[in-house]
């Protein structure tokens, strides 16, 4: 308790040191605890579904033609479900968006169609009702809807269980009501609320379609007890070999099953990412600790003459030690509050901000979570032990009568504290560099990123989504009258400069199809190329900004019944027709030769890193599904278009409804979403690492100077002049900074992997960058050593001599 | 070789009014004398040193050393004239702790800008002089008192200064380390060397050739 009194009465008379020591160590907790908890809630709170770790995400894909994970077809499936050993349950889903009717206005709701077992083989329970039965996958219109749903949608009826509500147009039966989803599995943007039965269909697909191997299907199973990841891998080959027997001419032939655990499945997009981020973050409490604990270190080989002191009338080492521990550990457990206090401010700020391209859920995470608030203590209190029992420990190894002798005498401590400070100095100035470096490519390669032309005007661009009922939709024609009604309402309204009407949006949602070229031997299926597709009505590259560079766009003699024609790449015109022009020849698709009649410009329409290829677009008229989506060029703000937009569709359906209505610009911005994210993460990171490299170097180096004060009056009695002190002063203080930077360029090679998955055309070793943190590092230094250098340099020899 | 007119030194008290430490000294050394500068504490003997060493620089009147004006010099000119002329030695020796015997040495020679060879042969002269080789690579803690005066002594002449100023040189010494140190001035002056040192001890300024008593920042005795 008397320690305690002491530490705090010694830490409030220095209340400089106090306030950068719980400053540093603050900002390395808060921003550590803030990580910390966004890791937490990607990556350790774990899905809510039962033994998690035994589900398994079973996927698609083919390395030779760049497909990943697109998805399990229908006969794929059925065939795994049927003839695998190793799950309790297999069950599969199909993403989906419904029209709510008959509750208010017409809305677009989220969720999917599901095999009935869906929820049993996750594990999650209704909190009232059930779970779909078998008897109800094929033909029953029934439906499970979220908490949030029922209570919102349905004001929380007690009697929710039997009662109906209409999703596109026909009436379904609520059968269970379920806890809110994770949007870590089922997504956040927008949140899955309501799912079905019928999984195996898709509206505009027919059964023959569905069956030719088209793959949209999301396949789980739940391991049987015993069995493991590794084990149930094993077993794929087989069901692929037998898929392939007894389908060998299916669309997803060649396409090779991939099976992840769940836990494993929501966080592999962002592991590398965040490993990055924990990897800087704890660089950032690293240096903190480091300056803390040289600041200590400094602090307490000041009081040499206190400890010999305290040593002389009695005090054991132990004790001594005890009281700089104490010290060492208030500042700790003050700052480790001060931190918590930060994270609390930045924790709720990052779902918010991460939201739009993590699957965090704006609203949850919003406060510190115990084991994050008993981290953020266990991390201080380990920081205060570590910071404070070494440099205790030397300085209650002072030499007891030149302790009392030396009295105010300057001293720069033993050589081994020397050693041990310039160790420290030197070990930030090597964590800087590496975060620097790091921030450095993630900038330059986000500068390149958000460079790239990705083919269209995204200025002033609205858009929005609109399923199609397929009981008043049902055929491509009533489809096609819908586009010609609603472009006809549309370009009526006034303030609307063009509209248009598509069946995806780039880099939203897209549709792969096998192609070939049709003026050549068709290659078999498993080798025929893929690529997305487009169907589009007219105006659209009007709309879009997207240039004609040859041929003709669609025109109203694009008929269904007309000539099938299509529009190919620029990109995709000199990969798949070098050296020739495409236009009048044909393309296959669908089993139909699709002739050429222009080439556009190339669009970023999967992901705005990727390089264009081949992509090709059809008239809506000739090829169209129930999902559309209007896109509008208005300079008018995203409400008032929406609004416009929905009095026009009402004109054509009062039953209809838009859903995620959005500018292009938030489209693209979301698209950069993750890399803007770490930019400006690493970069905080980085700054924050230089201003506290900067700190620990100047605290440092103005130690040094102060207890050389005596030394430097003798130099200059001997005939030491400003430069000579100046270059002394500057080079003692750079030589750890020059070793740090050594060093960190090295370990920033040696990490550079880490960090390469993240970079877009920049090098992981782009020497310019390299050099250029290096520089702006030794920069700072250099700075740093120079403002207590120049306080050296004024030293007046006659009061310095004084002094010793 | 020195010569000093109405110098004075004083520090700024509340109110406009000074506290002299200095008033009016008048003084001239002539080249190969050696003086001793007496007084009680606080006379301002040790503040008349350093103002001859340049140290201090707060002072008003005329300083003439080897016929240059110091009162007219710039800063960095009366550093390279105190460089060319003065060698000073500390009561408190004020070897470098860090610094070997050989390193010590070798300071205010790296600060003349000496070339690395020349240094190296004039320290190992010096080390050979005063018989100090076998300890070259020792630092000061392993010194004694009178062998760290010794290795002060050699550091204040090792740039052949024409002026030694000591500052109670042999304060700290036991009486025999200090008889040595007083018989190595005595050499050092008879080989031409202009000795100014401040001392308590009359025995050691019956080494010198004159003594100037200095009381409340007046000479009272001994003044040209």
């Amino acid at each position: 308790m008397k320690d305690l009194k002491f530490a705090f009465r010694k830490l409030r008379q220095s209340p400089a040191f106090t306030s950068i020591a719980v400053f540093t160590l603050a900002l390395g907790i808060g921003l550590n605890t803030t990580i910390f908890s966004l890791i937490n809630d990607l990556f350790l709170r774990g899905l809510p579904f039962k033994e998690p770790s035994r589900i398994v995400h079973l996927d698609n894909g083919d390395k030779a033609r760049d497909l990943v994970d697109v998805g399990i077809s229908a006969p794929r499936y059925q065939l795994y479900r049927d003839g695998q050993t190793i799950f309790d349950g297999f069950a599969a889903e199909n993403f989906f968006a419904f029209t709510l009717t008959g509750l208010g206005d017409p809305v677009q709701i989220f969720g999917g169609r599901l095999t009935s077992n869906y929820f049993d083989v996750l594990g999650v329970r209704p909190i009232l009702g059930r779970n779909f039965l078998p008897e109800e996958e094929e033909s029953a219109d029934v439906a499970l809807v979220t908490k949030n749903f029922w209570q919102e949608r349905l004001g929380g009826d007690p009697n929710v269980i039997g009662r109906s509500i209409t999703l596109d147009g026909t009436p379904h039966t609520i059968v269970g009501v379920l806890p809110n989803m994770p949007a870590t599995w089922f997504g956040a943007n927008p949140i899955a609320e309501v799912w079905t039965t019928k999984p195996f269909q898709i509206p505009g697909f027919s059964y023959e379609a569905i069956m030719r191997g088209a793959f949209f299907l999301r396949a789980v199973g739940r391991l049987k007890p015993g069995v493991t990841v590794q084990q149930a891998r094993t077993v794929l080959p087989s069901l692929e070999q037998s898929y392939r027997a007894q389908y060998p001419n299916q669309i997803d032939s060649a396409l090779v099953t991939t099976l992840r655990s769940l836990p494993e499945d929501v966080t592999r997009n962002f592991r590398a990412g965040f490993a990055t981020l924990f990897a800087a973050v704890s660089f950032v409490l690293l240096i903190a600790c480091s300056n803390v604990a040289n600041l200590l270190l400094v602090r307490f080989s000041g009081r040499r003459r206190e400890i010999a002191l305290r040593i002389a009338i009695g005090a054991s080492r132990t004790s001594v030690v005890r009281l700089f521990v104490t010290e060492s550990l208030v500042v700790s457990v003050i700052a480790g509050a001060g931190g918590a206090f930060v994270a609390w401010h930045l924790v709720p700020l990052v779902p918010g901000m991460a939201s739009k391209f993590l699957p965090l859920e704006a609203g949850t995470a919003t406060s510190l979570s115990i084991p994050v608030l008993l981290f953020a203590i266990g991390l201080s209190i380990l920081t205060g032990l570590l910071m404070g029992i070494y440099p205790a420990l030397q300085s209650s190894h002072a030499d007891l009568v030149d302790g009392l002798k030396e009295g105010g005498r300057g001293t720069s401590g033993s050589v081994r504290q020397q050693r041990f400070r310039k160790i420290l100095v030197g070990a930030q100035v090597a964590l800087s560099v590496m975060l620097l470096v790091g921030a450095a490519l993630l900038i330059t390669s986000f500068i390149r990123l958000s460079q790239q032309n990705i083919g269209f005007r995204s200025q002033n661009l609205w858009t929005g989504a609109v399923t199609l009922p397929t009981s008043q939709y049902p055929d491509p024609p009533s489809r096609q009258r819908f586009v010609e009604q609603t472009l006809h309402e549309l370009r009526s309204v006034p303030g609307l400069e063009s509209a248009t009407i598509s069946g995806d949006i780039p880099l939203v949602g897209f549709s792969r199809y096998l192609y070939a070229r049709g003026d050549r031997d068709v290659p078999p299926v498993e080798k025929r190329a893929i690529a997305p597709g487009h169907e589009i009505a007219p105006g659209y590259f009007k709309t879009w900004g997207v240039p004609l560079l040859a041929g003709r766009e669609f025109n109203e003699h694009d008929t269904a019944d007309g000539q099938k024609v299509c529009l190919i790449s620029q990109t995709g015109a000199k990969e798949v027709y070098p050296g020739e022009n495409p236009i009048g020849k044909t393309l296959l698709v669908n089993l139909v030769q699709w002739e050429i009649i222009g080439i556009v410009g190339d669009v970023r329409s999967v992901r705005v890193a990727e390089a264009p290829g081949m992509e090709f677009y059809r008239p809506w008229a000739q090829h169209n599904f129930p999902f559309v989506n209007i896109t509008v060029r208005s300079n008018l703000k995203v409400d008032a278009v929406t609004k416009l937009v929905q009095s026009a569709l009402t004109k054509v359906n009062p039953g209809l409804a838009i859903a995620v209505p959005q500018t292009m610009d938030a489209v693209v911005a979301r698209a950069l979403g993750q890399a803007r994210l770490m930019m400006w993460l690493l970069g905080i990171f980085a700054g924050v690492a230089l201003l506290l490299a900067s700190i620990g170097i100047y605290g440092a180096v103005a130690y040094t100077v102060e207890q050389r004060t005596g030394e430097i009056g003798v130099r200059m009695a001997l005939g030491a002049q400003t430069r000579d002190v100046l270059r002394l002063v500057v080079n003692q203080g750079m030589k750890p900074v020059v070793i740090g930077l050594g060093i960190g360029i090295i370990s920033a090679f040696a990490l550079g992997r880490l960090i390469a998955s993240q970079l877009f055309e920049v090098s992981a070793y782009n020497p310019a960058l390299l050099g250029g943190a290096t520089f702006l590092l030794a920069a700072t230094a250099l700075f740093a050593c120079l403002l207590p250098a120049r306080r050296a340099a004024m030293v007046d020899p006659v009061q310095a001599l004084h002094t010793e | 070789m020195i010569k000093l007119k109405n110098l004075e030194r004083s520090y700024p008290l509340a109110k406009e009014k000074f506290f002299y430490v200095l008033r009016d000294i008048n003084l001239e050394v002539e080249e190969g004398d050696f003086v001793s500068i007496m007084g009680p504490s606080g006379a301002g003997k040790s503040t008349l040193l350093h103002i001859l060493g340049m140290h201090d620089h707060g002072w008003r009147g005329e300083y003439f050393l080897g016929g240059a004006g110091v009162h007219h010099l710039k800063p960095k000119e009366r550093a390279t004239l105190r460089n060319e002329q003065i060698g000073f030695v500390f009561q408190q020796y004020h070897l470098l702790d860090d610094l070997t015997v050989y390193e010590n040495l070798d300071i205010p020679l790296s600060y003349r800008h000496y070339k690395k060879s020349e240094r190296a042969a004039m320290v190992a002269d010096m080390l050979d002089r005063f018989q100090i080789v076998g300890k070259k690579d020792l630092y000061p803690s392993q010194l004694s008192g009178g062998q760290q005066q010794l290795v002060g002594v050699a550091r204040a002449i090792i740039a052949e200064p024409k002026l030694l100023l000591a500052d109670e040189p042999t304060g700290n010494l036991h009486s025999s380390q200090g008889e040595e140190i007083m018989e190595l001035f005595r050499k050092l002056n008879e080989q031409g060397m202009t000795i100014v040192q401040v001392t308590h001890s009359e025995k050691n300024a019956s080494y010198g050739k004159r003594v100037i008593q200095l009381r409340d920042g007046w000479i009272v005795k001994g003044e040209q």
